[in-house]
């Protein structure tokens, strides 16, 4: 059958219901922040300004990929910094407006071939958020630390999770990856230093499950605690067996072993830091079922899981790959049947330009509708949560069609608790990205930072 | 190293001369005794006019080909570079270098290029064979899952739990990319707790459990077999199902479970005899499940009823119900004697479009009891984990935990536990069983988790036998080795036979019997489905994305009527009906009838049963070469091949009837036979709405003949640069590589993919055979890089098996190697490879000998020295001289 049939709004209706958080809907049923995260804990975080805005409220940051780049001509605003109209792609986030700032003229050099030959995927997403250049190489994997990484390190600590990494990505294709990279720099936007990846998680049950505790609610709480304290119950033994089979390794299995020892350390601080938080808060919703059949309403319940973390102050940094750059996935629901990436080297092909177009545009609009939900819910301060977030979304890749990297496509949106300045198409000339997550990593208070990856300095007028 | 000249010049006599100078300034500066390097002396004699005579006139004087220049090295360790002398090693044994159109490399001197490269550039030693460095191993998901399954006796879904795991040189479980992150230790932690939940026994006694598979569950007679709907369909809104009108599938046995449409009344019954009155609970687990249809929705109903003895336990109406999953439980009171159980589905409402194959899946029913503990029963799998009654006494308690668990973690570890570890697990043991309310299981079972989250359980720590009289690298461990071939040919860990071997320290004497044994184990399927899977890719062709009505167009493209009648229904459809005239109206209701009565086109669909059959196929084809020890080569052509009814129907190839897969003789002029035209390879490696001759060309290139093309170079001019969009949309594939091979930059590459990939053209995106693609016939003919031309794709799969046979063979080496080790490969296993190659000529392709000669290859056997144990942390944090650092690495 020929997907290309109009929903009817019956269908759509139907289609609506089946979403697992109906928007605003949602955050009715959740006490409010301010009952969650007590007074003094605020003050007392908003006089380090660790991550906290100076009212008081969390300041959250998020990351968010898309894969291939964006077609430039419709991707682009026209007009002024102040008065400019947005260009089709962006076009769903009209509403929104006053919310975001589109950033023109940042690079990432380091997604360039330099003398590396081909590659500009694998580049592009392993540059996006390291900035560094990647070691070529399918098993000797080295990029750098991620800036969510290095703002997590800092502010991890304040919430009950230090940074959650999010893709729609459960299916890995067999055989090697691109053009002599190791998989690991395209499958992986988070990376807590040169050798440890963050892989994301997928499945949205297993997120809930990991953020407010499996089973109905009612028993997650206690579900979480049983969870926590099991985990407790082994670490000794773990942590003792670890540092012994260490002593029996050569210096480069150490390594190896080195990350299991630092994921035993992260368990036992979250877990000495529990009592702090109180036991989590238990959502008036089911546990997603897994993963849905459709991508559609994948990245959706994505989003939504994302929105409700950072609602509920379960973390301040989280990094999104809505897909893997040089996907091919086709779009059917929209009518596209061909493959992204297939479609992307359009060879100056107007229909496959308008394909693509329409693609960066469906994305557009899944994130326009994450923004609203953002906008729509109160913050402990009264403001938005969106006004109280930053959130980057951008692709690692230029123009897909001829593998560039610079003049990325790049959203900035949130109000970043009033530190920036949205509403505007800001042309940035051609500066590192660096500079950008530089400037965004000084706003939650990290102090100890002079440079980022590839980083000149730091972008003004943000 | 000091030597700093310049060595530029193609002119023999100025290099030797070079050559003089060289060698002065080496002598000189060192003691009279120092010899010269003998690797740039046997350059600058030998080498280097064979370089002059094939090689400079790309590769020298200024010009530089590929980026490859061969002769300006500044130093012998320059000169020494192994990736250069690697790439130049291969590409003159397959024949790609020196190129078709030059003279030949006669063969004495290429072994004289092979002869310098290995002995002075790679300092290899025929008789001291490397081993490489093996990272430490984590299990990876199926390798954990495996091992949980036979360790513990419960399947815990990894794919699902865990991340997925990234992959090196085309496998999923290399050592160096295996990383562990900080979410994975959680979920390590987490698995831990939930696996021995699952299959370790907490009570010495329980509630009795009999469970009752859904798919034991008899159908009623005439249940589900009515040919006319029930009352409920005639209901008021009723739609007629376009076409066919509504189906009413019968009840299915799908697993162990019983699925009953929601399309079609019917019963299924069970009967289960009680012996003892008493308390009884019956749980009922079922799933509702569809079939997945892009935004459309099915909006039928049904009502299911749960009875016993007649009595109704449950009466209720289910609407889609996505894939849930539904529990009741019912308790009762029950004297002995024989109870029916009863589950009956009534369609409910009006039939709507049948769009979703609604089902309800009946899992199983558990029957628990009686209550009574007097009634109570051992669980199922106690003596697993306890052989014996838990004894009383303090002491007594503690020496059998101690038993329990250095049996486990020997186990579990797969390799003999210190007692140190096991006085620490039984402590564990103690502090939990101590506790009140609590049992003597229950503290064992937390150690068991301990043990299952250490990352003793989740790498594979090897360990090494004392070097023996004049070995340079010393043999692994028994028990080490042990593990190297279950994961090689089970994923999993080592079962009894193989670690009472161990112990006994005969492992190593027993190979040929045990690795036969091994080979024989169903559990080898594993093997044959990992490495197809990842090395030909089978293992994609159940997701891959195709789009069915695209791919039938290219090759039936709608006749002119069509496409005028289609852009007419569109127009006039676009107008909102109210403003339509009549005219309007009545024209577009005559289009559409139009285009009713026109023939329908049947496009074949990539369903879920045609995706398996071509995985197997994949599978059984190396599966039947290996255990059958057939030439390798019939991989690539073979006479045969594995079909079922539906896939032979893909294939046009007549005569095979039923489900099930069978080897089939293929008529002499059939294009099949050999991977290069299964569906699976043909599907994965096109487009969703085409097909890709350059996947499929670098296809050939990287999985047969291990000769990988330079990935595309950095900043193409984009091909819309050199043709108009005009031109470009009018020129076949063919046409539209050619321009792309116009520019010389992107011919290197292109002549070498482009011949294999347009040879497979005759088989569209989903593997079937066409003549013609978008209207142009398709020319499969074509010349390789090396020379030989071919037809079709006959001509070339027996170019490949014959006169590509080395390269092939070299390759296969290379990838299973690569498999069974998980690490990659580099120079230093040049001569590993080069020996298994050739057992494999001399025995004419028999995968018996390369196996053989894997497992007693020295990468397989032996670790290399410098791998032996360095001290605890504490002391290598000692000052380290930068000197030491920063010298290379041996």
């Amino acid at each position: 059958m020929n997907p290309a049939i109009p929903a009817s709004s019956a269908a759509v209706a139907a289609m609506n219901r089946r979403h697992f958080l109906r928007g605003i809907g949602a955050c009715i049923a959740l006490p409010s922040l301010a009952s969650l995260v007590p007074g003094r804990v605020l003050a007392a975080q908003a006089s380090t300004g660790l991550a906290t805005t100076s009212t008081g409220a969390p300041l959250r940051t998020a990351f968010v990929y898309f894969p291939n780049g964006a077609i430039p001509a419709t991707w682009w605003p026209e007009g002024s910094a102040a008065q400019f109209q947005f260009g089709p792609t962006l076009a769903p986030l009209a509403g929104l407006r006053d919310r975001v700032q589109v950033l023109g003229g940042l690079d990432h050099v380091n997604a360039n071939p330099g003398d590396d030959g081909g590659g500009d995927h694998a580049r592009g997403n392993g540059v996006f958020l390291t900035g560094v250049r990647l070691n070529k190489s399918a098993t000797d994997v080295r990029a750098g630390v991620s800036i969510d990484q290095v703002i997590a390190r800092q502010v991890g600590h304040l919430t009950r999770f230090p940074s959650l990494q999010l893709s729609c990505e459960n299916v890995r294709r067999a055989g090697a990856c691109d053009s002599g990279y190791a998989c690991a720099y395209q499958f992986n936007l988070s990376w807590r230093n040169a050798t440890t990846p963050m892989p994301p998680e997928s499945n949205p049950r297993l997120l809930f499950e990991r953020l407010f505790g499996a089973g109905p609610q009612g028993m997650r709480a206690e579900n979480a605690r049983r969870r926590m304290e099991a985990r407790r119950s082994v670490l000794d033994f773990v942590m003792e067996d670890t540092r012994r089979l260490q002593g029996r390794l050569d210096r480069h299995d150490r390594e190896k072993i080195d990350q299991y020892l630092t994921g035993i350390r992260d368990v036992e601080t979250r877990i000495q830091q529990a009592g702090r938080f109180g036991p989590p808060v238990d959502p008036a919703l089911e546990t997603p079922a897994g993963v849905p059949a459709s991508h559609g309403e994948h990245v959706r319940m994505m989003y939504d899981l994302l929105a409700l973390a950072f609602q509920t102050d379960s973390t301040r940094v989280a990094t999104f790959a809505l897909a893997h750059d040089g996907d091919n996935r086709s779009f059917s629901e929209i009518g596209i049947p061909e493959g992204h990436h297939d479609l992307s080297h359009h060879q100056g092909n107007a229909e496959r330009i308008a394909k693509i177009a329409r693609i960066d545009r469906w994305y557009a609009e899944q994130f326009a509708r994450f923004l609203q939900q953002l906008e729509d819910s109160r913050d402990v301060d009264g403001n938005s949560i969106l006004h109280n977030t930053r959130i980057v979304y951008g692709s690692g890749n230029a123009d897909a069609n001829r593998h560039t990297h610079d003049n990325l496509p790049v959203v900035l949106a949130g109000g970043g608790g009033g530190l920036l300045n949205p509403g505007r198409y800001v042309r940035h000339g051609s500066k590192p990205m660096s500079n950008l997550f530089l400037s965004l990593a000084d706003q939650a208070g990290v102090t100890d930072l002079d440079r980022f990856g590839d980083s000149t300095g730091r972008l003004s007028n943000v | 190293m000091v030597v700093s000249a310049v060595l530029s010049s193609s002119n023999p006599v100025f290099w030797a001369w070079r050559g003089c100078v060289v060698l002065t300034g080496l002598l000189a500066l060192r003691a009279p005794a120092q010899p010269v390097d003998p690797a740039l002396d046997t350059f600058t004699r030998e080498i280097q006019p064979i370089l002059n005579t094939h090689c400079y006139d790309c590769h020298g004087s200024g010009i530089s080909k590929g980026g490859v220049v061969l002769d300006e090295f500044t130093s012998a360790s320059e000169l020494k570079d192994p990736k250069l002398w690697l790439r130049a090693l291969r590409n003159v044994r397959s024949g790609i270098m020196p190129p078709s159109d030059e003279p030949r490399l006669p063969a004495e001197r290429v072994k004289a290029l092979e002869h310098w490269i290995k002995r002075q550039i790679f300092e290899l030693d025929p008789a001291v064979p490397d081993p490489g460095r093996v990272t430490v191993r984590r299990l990876n998901r199926t390798e954990y899952r495996n091992t949980v399954r036979d360790l513990m006796g419960v399947d815990y879904d990894t794919t699902l739990e865990f991340p997925g795991d990234d992959s090196g040189h085309g496998f999923d479980h290399m050592g160096d990319v295996l990383t562990v992150s900080p979410l994975l230790l959680e979920k390590y932690l987490d698995a831990a707790q939930t696996i021995v939940q699952r299959a370790v026994p907490m009570q010495p006694a329980v509630v009795a459990e009999v469970v009752l598979p859904g798919g034991k569950f008899s159908i009623r007679p005439g249940s589900g077999t009515e040919s006319s709907p029930p009352l409920a369909a005639s209901a008021e809104g009723a739609l007629p199902n376009e076409a066919t009108g509504p189906s009413r599938p019968p009840p299915a046995v799908v697993a162990a479970g019983m699925e009953l449409s929601y399309y079609t009344r019917a019963t299924v019954e069970q009967r289960h005899e009680i012996t003892r009155a008493g308390r009884y609970q019956l749980h009922f687990d079922l799933r509702a499940v569809e079939r997945y249809v892009d935004d459309q929705f099915d909006t039928n109903e049904c009502r299911l009823e749960l009875k016993v003895d007649g009595e109704t336990l449950l009466d209720r109406v289910f609407s889609r119900e996505g894939g849930r999953t539904f529990e009741f439980t019912f308790d009762r009171d029950w004297t002995p004697g024989e109870r029916r159980i009863e589950v009956a589905m009534t369609p409910y409402g009006a039939d709507r479009p049948q769009v979703r194959q609604l089902r309800l899946r009946l899992n199983q029913v558990t029957v628990r009891g009686p209550f009574a503990p007097e009634h109570w029963v051992k669980p199922a799998s106690y003596t697993r984990f306890f052989p014996r009654a838990v004894p009383a006494g303090s002491a007594e308690r503690r020496a059998y935990a101690t038993e329990l668990l250095g049996a486990f973690a020997l186990r579990a570890y797969r390799r003999p536990v210190d007692p140190a570890t096991i006085e620490r697990l039984v402590t564990l043991a103690e502090a939990t069983y101590r506790e009140p309310d609590t049992t003597f299981e229950a503290g064992v079972a937390q150690a068991m988790v301990a043990v299952l989250a250490s990352p003793r359980f989740v790498f594979r720590e090897e360990s090494v036998e004392p070097l023996q009289p004049g070995q340079v690298h010393p043999f692994v461990d028994e028990y080490a080795l042990a593990s190297r071939l279950s994961y090689f040919f089970w994923s999993t860990m080592p079962d009894e036979p193989l670690f009472r071997l161990a112990r006994e320290g005969r492992l190593r004497a027993s190979l040929p019997a045990e690795v036969r044994r091994m080979f024989d184990d169903p559990r080898s399927a594993e093997f044959i489905r990992h490495f197809t899977g990842q090395w030909l890719q089978a293992r994609d062709i159940p997701t891959v994305v195709i789009d069915e009505f695209a791919i039938h167009q290219r090759e039936h493209p709608p006749s002119e009527e069509a496409v005028a009648l289609r852009a007419q229904v569109r127009r006039l459809a676009a107008i909102p009906e109210a403003r339509r005239t009549p005219e309007q109206k009545l024209e577009l209701e005559a289009a559409i009838k139009r285009r009713g009565a026109m023939p329908r086109p049947a496009i074949t669909r990539l369903t879920t049963s045609l995706r398996q059959a071509m995985l197997e196929e994949t599978e059984r084809l190396f599966e039947h070469i290996v255990r059958e020890d057939r030439p390798l080569t019939e991989l690539i052509d073979a006479n045969y091949t594995f079909l079922n009814e539906e896939l032979a129907k893909h294939y046009d190839v007549p005569g095979v009837k039923g489900r099930a897969m069978r080897k089939v003789l293929l008529p002499p002029e059939s294009p099949r036979g050999g991977v290069l035209t299964q569906g699976s390879v043909l599907a994965v490696t096109s487009n969703p709405t085409r097909t890709s001759p350059v996947k499929r060309g670098v296809f050939v290139l990287e999985a047969i003949l291990g000769t990988p093309p330079a990935p595309p170079p950095p900043n193409i001019p984009p091909l819309e640069a050199a043709v108009t969009p005009e031109q470009l949309r009018q020129m076949t594939l063919r046409e539209n590589l050619a321009a792309h091979a116009s520019n010389p930059i992107c011919a290197s590459c292109h002549s070498r993919m482009d011949p294999l990939g347009l040879a497979l053209e005759n088989f569209n995106a989903i593997g079937q055979w066409r003549t013609s693609d978008m209207g142009h016939a398709i020319d499969p003919a074509g010349t390789l890089v090396t020379g030989e031309s071919f037809a079709d794709i006959r001509e070339l799969k027996r170019i490949l098996a014959t006169q590509h046979q080395h390269d092939f063979y070299h390759n296969v080496s290379e990838k299973l190697l690569t498999y069974a080790l998980g690490r990659g490969m580099d120079h230093r296993d040049t001569d590993t490879l080069d020996a298994l190659t050739a057992r494999l000529v001399s025995s004419g392709g028999r995968p018996s000998e390369l196996i053989r000669g894997i497992i007693e290859s020295a990468p397989f056997q032996q670790r290399r020295r410098s791998e032996a144990p360095v001290p605890a942390p504490a002391v290598s944090t000692v000052f380290v001289s930068p000197v030491t650092l920063s010298a290379p690495t041996p």
